[in-house]
């Protein structure tokens, strides 16, 4: 008699190993290529603009705004956790600006801004600044699809602020260093923090400014590549 | 604080793959992380747990492997490894100066996050082929 013919069958619940090669942050970066060629196609320029909460990223970009518009068709993208007091500020000075709250989240991304884009006429501009949320750590990790990356800090973030935060600077195009006017009763040596950030950075181009005072904020303009009137 | 971010993406990644494997398990996830990135492990651990609750991934662990920075010089070809919590390099700090001839370095690895490898259980049958 034959016996009968021998069938293999699997345990339940067999174990895999599967390799693979998931890269988590590529869909940001995918989103943020998108962003960047639909700002390209539109001859817009983008530029991020990152630092602490308080270094005076909003002022600063008031006060370039004001420069600017005469010149450029801009809008302001503003990120923050929550509120519309920074895009407020920026439609004071005439300039449309849309507020993107990330409610939770530290950091703006790729997808939020996208988002803002399909908000905007962007038919009708040339110039966008993204705000991102006030983090020194966060936003560096989340490429949004700008050409320009704009870093500010201040005296007021101590003399050692640009060595205890080396990374945010990696990618800077343009740093200012703010509130110079405030740099003697903060004890803080401007220079210093340039210093600092040449070390870190060579290729990065560093600028004393005032918001108050205006100084700088040509400098800061034309590093960044805009034409000042 | 942006880990409960990149973790949410990870349990997205790995519900996909729960999908396409028919997966009834996960057992162990393997990342890759680079060191210039910005990632506390101990804090992906913490958001993995709460985020995978509920899921077929509870109760996975996540186990890390670390990849070290990479810089090159274009200038005058210098090309390493860094580890930018260490001593050795650069005077402890991650810059971006040579330290051959004090031009720009270029960052060439050390900013991943990758899934590499997942165990699971896979309710099976004999003629299932498993592919990542």
């Amino acid at each position: 008699m034959a016996s009968p013919s021998q069938v293999v069958t699997a345990s339940q619940g067999e174990v895999f190993d599967i390799e693979l090669e998931i890269d988590i942050l590529k869909e940001n970066r995918r989103i943020a290529e998108e962003n960047r060629k639909r700002l390209d196609a539109k001859k817009i320029m983008a530029i991020d603009v990152m630092g602490s909460v308080g270094s005076g990223k909003t002022s600063l970009l008031k006060v370039m705004t004001r420069k600017l518009k005469g010149t450029y068709r801009i809008c302001v993208i503003e990120g923050d956790v929550t509120t519309t007091i920074d895009s407020d500020l920026i439609a004071s000075e005439g300039v449309p600006a849309i507020q993107v709250n990330t409610g939770k989240e530290c950091h703006l991304d790729a997808n939020l801004i996208k988002k803002a884009l399909d908000r905007m006429p962007l038919d009708n501009l040339n110039l966008i600044f993204i705000e991102n949320v006030g983090n020194l750590i966060c936003p560096a990790e989340f490429p949004l699809g700008s050409e320009k990356r704009l870093v500010v800090i201040s005296v007021t973030e101590g003399p050692y602020m640009v060595l205890k935060h080396p990374m945010m600077f990696f990618d800077a195009d343009v740093v200012a260093v703010n509130k110079i006017d405030l740099a003697e009763a903060m004890e803080v040596d401007p220079q210093k923090l340039i210093a600092d950030i040449a070390h870190i950075n060579p290729k990065t181009v560093a600028v004393a400014t005032s918001c108050k005072t205006n100084v700088g904020i040509g400098e800061v303009i034309e590093a960044i590549g805009l034409n000042p009137p | 604080m942006h880990e409960f971010t990149v973790t949410s993406w990870i349990v997205d990644a790995l519900l996909d793959l729960v999908r396409k494997q028919s997966a009834s398990r996960i057992v162990e996830v393997e990342l890759r992380i680079g060191k210039l990135r910005a990632l506390s492990m101990d804090q992906l651990k913490f958001c993995y747990e709460v985020l995978s609750k509920g899921t077929v991934l509870e109760g996975s662990t996540l186990v890390f492997e670390e990849s070290p920075g990479k810089a090159r010089c274009k200038n005058c070809g210098y090309n390493s490894e860094f580890d930018p919590d260490g001593d050795e390099y650069h005077y402890g700090l991650p810059i971006l100066a040579c330290p051959a001839c004090n031009s720009t370095v270029v960052v060439e690895g050390g900013d991943e996050c990758v899934i590499t490898k997942v165990r699971m259980e896979i309710p099976s049958s004999p003629e299932r082929t498993v592919r990542g």
